[in-house]
């Protein structure tokens, strides 16, 4: 006599689900096939989401296998806050425990993102100890700058490790755009503060001293310029570390010209912004923009006490004595049709995946809830 | 007139309070350019330094016109030297001139204003209702001078609270970790559900035992005495930013 | 007594702060080296390659006091029922040291109260052979009263002489556990009393009716068990009595204990100094709790703390896992003896919740009367505490599962001694005289071997996980290239 006498936990029963669904995929046939495919592409389409038919996959059957033709994955890693090794050791070694599992994916991600606040101080021994280890990826990685590492020197030792700040690249179909959206307009001068001042100033996540987060109209322009040769229908995923919307200012959860920003971006199909900065899993839509955070190596951060979007499905409250609980990195999974599927690696918990059609609507698509609160 | 809101004590007012305290009012109303704000009797942030007495009696002469004088400030120590023109404008020059050498030697006398311009805490109950009340006749009840007093040191120790709070330093920490680094303002702190049974603790916990496991484990310092004025300090500071919060003790 | 578990309950609970800033002085941790006996088998894999998997470990029998050996290495069962009555001196349900409200409310069902018809029906079958398919094994070989409840090897021996993939829990304290078995796979130590009966390398039934066929023509069953549950033998009562037994070996009354009771001199110095590191330093609270209502020194949950990793590959491993439990449906039976015959033994609580979070997690083990339970850790694989406090120091094994508590903690050798000797003051009394053996013998091959100490990663020098991604340059400060 057998007897269901574990308890299953609300994950468990989720990936009971999916799995389910994987494994009975195979056996449709091809119409069956189509149907599936259809409905999803009907849900797409019913939210101005144009696409070519014929090379449309279903979005959960295009992240579980290989993507198919033109589709990919990267993977990231954000927020590791390094201090030297000797000053601290416990953020030195989440960063390492990122990368291994970046390096032990399969199938290997095209290339892997940074999504800023490499160094904790903006010190050059802490941007360096991190260029080091980030060397170890065994993947191509792109960087992205966060406050941390800029305020000390404005960028300087930054553009020396790395490059530009702010830059665009072609990948299979989709154009990236890697934007710095923690300028701040300047409190330091008429404070007299030296540059350690300022840094710890900006370090602090609620000092009200600094300025507000933006992309400024510099870079806005740049943007423009940049975005003008590019059709409506291509695909576009903008890297940045600060929200490009405004979730809670006290703690610069917030880009001050985040509206400026996504009329930039509004006559695209399909914009996907990536950011860091909140060390939390957070979801939003705006019109036509999806929006997905990263997870931090160093730290969790508790959601804000207002401004939460309400498709944010949050992460229960991270367990103090469990030094890496909430913490993490993470996959991207991009389908031909450019629609995004983010994978939080949640270190110690069971992965979560917040998908494209969760976010266009489909709440059987949501991510399991978890059974604790979050705050 | 007793201000209402406590979230910012003006500049002058704060110095000035420091001031009373180490020169002794007599002095300071010489000294301080004329204010607006109420005189309270605040005690000092900076310690008094030695200073022999005023002679209240010895008057000296008016300058004559254009003449060089000296300027003494009441900690008989800072001075400065400038030309007698009579005017007001030359007179606040004076008065300038010494409030900044004071200020250079007593870096740490605007703490309270400098903390509040980086970090949001809460202001205490004003106690408002009991004003007025009491046993006894009018000199026995409860005046605006005592509710400023009282929300000002319950103040005092929570902004002291929140530079402890914000610094790796202070806190001890072998690695550069300070508590607001997980604890922005204090969120998620919880301090309304302690007592609660902690396991990891091995005990029911207060909220300074709890502090004391953050302090060990997550910022690497050494453990702070219960009973000390850093502990005291965190513990008010973290309860204030919950200020309004009904108590739940043991919640989880 | 009522009166010493009261008064256990509520100093231990006042005293623990204290406790916590308690410590000081020196303390002597030189015991007088004596030769190694053979109490536990020599690892088959040094720490630092993996063990071929599968491999046929070697496992010797304890060397215990020299009466007849029952099969497989363990005492005679009526010599060990013998010891057994000289251990508990008529074992009062009620004076076991655990605070009466909690172990009435929590610790004992509602269906399966204990009375003494039970408790000796429970003892009977225990020390039973019949209950296993050739008549050689019962609870007690493996969970033998004269070596800690438990047969003090790497990885139990069955029937037929196969051999399993883990270390056998002691029967001292398991009532006081919320789960049964390493992987917490059974709810009650009802539910884990069936499963080593009908499991084939273990005790080899077809099923549990076979079992109860094989005593069922005993008359003197038939009349314990119509005075203990008023019913024939049966699988669910086969059960419960020795479930009920088992309820009776709470052994809490340690060094620890009676200094917490209030007896400044029940512990050492340099124990007191552990107690200290223990809920300080060291970390070991943060899993290993113990109070008043839960007197073990366990948090009750599965922590992957790399013991697992330094033998499998885990990501190949998991792969598998998913899909040989997707073939058996999740039948508790094949769940057993998959945790038991395969490589897929070293996933842990994941083979039971599937859970990502779960693989190569373990349960936290209780910390009580661990002088007699050596080896130690799910296989069975760290030898001494020393051995183990190495692991630990230096932070586990570093694997893509590790759990985030773990962290390398840079304690010196003599923190080192101050926590295995306060480890020590947590055995029971009552066995004291193995327990200064143990400690002697334990101290002795420290000296001598500690395979698993690794200083430059316990101090922080280089890190878990820099091998991994191919940084091993431990000079590499960051400061230039």
């Amino acid at each position: 006599m057998t007897r269901r006498w574990f308890h299953k936990s609300v994950e468990t029963k989720y990936y009971e689900e999916r799995d389910a669904v994987f494994n009975a995929l195979p056996r449709l046939d091809r119409r069956s096939f189509m149907h599936v495919s259809a409905a999803a592409a009907a849900a797409a389409a019913a939210n101005g989401v144009s696409f070519n038919f014929h090379s449309f996959t279903p979005v959960s059957v295009a992240k579980a296998q290989d993507t198919g033709a033109g589709g990919f994955t990267f993977a990231y890693i954000s927020d590791s806050h390094l201090y030297e090794r000797t000053v601290n050791d416990r953020f030195v070694r989440s960063l390492m425990r990122a990368v291994d599992d970046i390096n032990r994916l399969d199938p290997k991600p095209d290339f892997v993102l940074y999504g800023g606040d490499l160094a904790q101080l903006g010190a050059p021994a802490e941007l360096e100890l991190g260029s080091q280890i980030l060397k170890a990826v065994q993947a191509p990685v792109r960087m992205m700058v966060g406050e941390h590492d800029w305020y000390l020197d404005m960028g300087e030792k930054w553009r020396d490790l790395f490059g530009a700040p702010t830059y665009s690249f072609d990948h299979k179909g989709v154009h990236f755009v890697v934007l710095n959206s923690v300028i701040e307009k300047d409190f330091w001068t008429e404070r007299n503060m030296t540059p350690e001042q300022r840094m710890q100033t900006v370090a602090g996540l609620d000092n009200g001293v600094q300025s507000r987060f933006e992309v400024g109209a510099e870079q806005r322009q740049w943007l423009a310029d940049d975005l003008a040769k590019i059709s409506a229908a291509t695909p576009v995923i903008v890297f940045s570390h600060s929200p490009l919307y405004k979730y809670y200012k006290p703690w610069n959860f917030w880009t001050d010209d985040a509206d400026e920003v996504q009329a930039i971006l509004a006559r695209f199909n399909q914009v996907t912004v990536i950011h860091g900065h909140t060390h939390q899993m957070l979801t939003n839509r705006i019109g036509n923009i999806d929006f997905h955070g990263m997870l931090s190596t160093a730290w969790p951060w508790p959601y804000a006490p207002e401004g939460l979007p309400s498709l944010t499905v949050q992460m229960s409250r991270p367990n103090p004595f469990d030094m890496h609980d909430g913490l993490g990195d993470g996959r991207v999974m991009v389908d031909p049709a450019g629609l995004v599927d983010k994978l939080y690696n949640l270190w110690n918990r069971n992965p979560v995946e917040v998908t494209a059609s969760y976010l266009r609507g489909d709440k059987s698509a949501a991510p399991a809830k978890p059974n604790l609160v979050s705050y | 007139m007793i201000r209402t809101k406590m979230t910012r004590l003006a500049l002058p007012a704060a110095l000035a309070a420091a001031m009373i305290a180490s020169c002794g009012r007599q002095a300071a109303e010489t000294a301080t350019a004329p204010a607006e704000t109420p005189a309270e009797t605040a005690s000092a942030e900076a310690p008094p330094p030695a200073s022999t007495p005023v002679e209240a009696n010895m008057t000296p002469a008016p300058p004559a016109e254009g003449e060089l004088v000296e300027v003494l400030l009441c900690d008989n120590e800072t001075k400065t030297t400038a030309v007698a023109d009579g005017t007001r404008e030359g007179g606040q020059a004076i008065a300038d001139e010494l409030m900044t050498q004071w200020k250079r030697k007593n870096p740490d006398a605007g703490w309270i204003d400098a903390e509040l311009a980086m970090h949001q805490v809460k202001p205490p109950a004003d106690n408002k209702d009991v004003v007025g009340k009491g046993q006894g006749s009018t000199y026995s009840r409860i005046t605006e001078m005592d509710a400023a007093l009282w929300a000002q040191e319950t103040y005092k120790l929570a902004v002291e609270g929140s530079t402890i709070f914000h610094s790796g330093d202070k806190l001890g920490s072998t690695i550069a970790v300070s508590c607001d680094m997980c604890h922005p303002d204090a969120s998620n702190t919880h301090p309304e559900t302690y007592p609660k049974f902690q396991e990891q603790l091995g005990q029911v916990a207060m909220l300074r035992d709890m502090i004391n496991w953050c302090i060990e484990h997550p910022v690497r310092g050494e453990r702070l005495d219960p009973d000390s004025a850093e502990m005291r300090a965190l513990e008010a500071y973290i309860i204030a930013q919950r200020q309004g919060t009904p108590l739940q003790y043991g919640k989880r | 007594m009522r009166t010493r578990s009261q008064l256990a309950g509520r100093a231990a609970a006042v005293c623990f702060a204290a406790l916590a800033l308690s410590g000081c002085g020196r303390g002597d941790d030189d015991a007088t080296p004596q030769a190694p006996s053979r109490q536990s088998s020599e690892p088959s894999s040094s720490s630092a390659e993996p063990a071929q998997p599968a491999a046929p470990r070697s496992s010797e029998p304890a060397a215990a006091n020299a009466t007849a050996l029952a099969p497989h290495g363990a005492l005679a069962m009526d010599a060990q029922m013998e010891r057994l009555a000289a251990l508990a001196g008529g074992a009062d349900a009620d004076a076991n040291g655990v605070d009466p409200i909690v172990w009435r409310d929590l610790y004992v069902p509602e269906d399966n109260g204990l009375t003494p018809e039970r408790i000796a029906l429970g003892r009977k079958l225990y020390f039973d052979v019949r209950l296993s398919a050739d008549g050689t094994v019962a609870c007690a070989t493996c969970h033998d009263v004269s070596r800690g409840f438990t047969d003090q090897r790497m990885v139990s021996e069955g029937i037929g002489d196969q051999l399993g993939q883990r270390n056998a829990p002691t029967t001292l304290n398991a009532a006081l556990f919320q789960t049964q078995f390493l992987d917490g796979r059974a709810p009650s130590l009802e539910e884990q009393a069936k499963l080593p009966i009908t499991n084939p390398i273990e005790m080899g039934h077809g099923g549990l009716g076979d079992a109860i066929a094989a005593i069922a023509d005993d008359a003197e069953y038939q009349q314990m068990f119509e005075a203990a549950y008023q019913s024939a033998p049966t699988e669910e009562t086969l059960a419960k009595a020795i479930a009920s037994f088992e309820r009776t070996l709470i052994f809490l009354d340690a060094p620890f204990d009676r200094y917490a009771a209030g007896d400044e001199t029940a512990m050492s110095e340099q124990a007191r100094r552990g107690l200290t590191l223990f809920n300080g330093k060291a970390r070991c609270v943060s899993c290993h709790m113990i109070n008043a209502s839960n007197p073990l020194g366990t948090d009750n949950r599965f922590h992957n703390i790399g013991i697992a990793a330094r033998v499998k590959n885990f990501e190949t491993l998991a792969v598998q896992a998913l899909h040989a439990l997707e073939a058996a449906g999740g039948d508790l039976e094949a769940v057993d003896r998959l945790a038991l015959e395969t490589e897929l033994s070293e996933l842990g609580r994941f083979m039971v919740t599937k859970d990502r979070g779960d693989i190569g997690a373990f349960k936290t083990s209780q910390l009580r009367n661990l002088a007699v339970t050596a080896p130690y850790m799910h296989d069975g694989s760290l030898t001494t505490l020393w051995d183990v406090m190495d692991h630990y120091n230096k932070g586990g094994e570093a694997n893509p599962f590790l759990d985030g508590g773990i962290e390398p903690l840079a304690l010196t050798e003599s923190e080192i001694s101050d926590l295995v000797a306060f480890m020590f003051a947590l055995t029971d009394v009552r066995f004291q005289d193995k327990a200064e053996k143990a400690l002697a013998d334990q101290t002795a091959r420290a000296r001598k071997q500690r395979p698993f100490r690794d200083t430059a990663l316990a101090n922080r020098e280089i890190f878990p996980f820099e091998a991994r991604i191919g940084m091993t340059d431990a000079s590499n400060n960051g400061g230039g290239e």
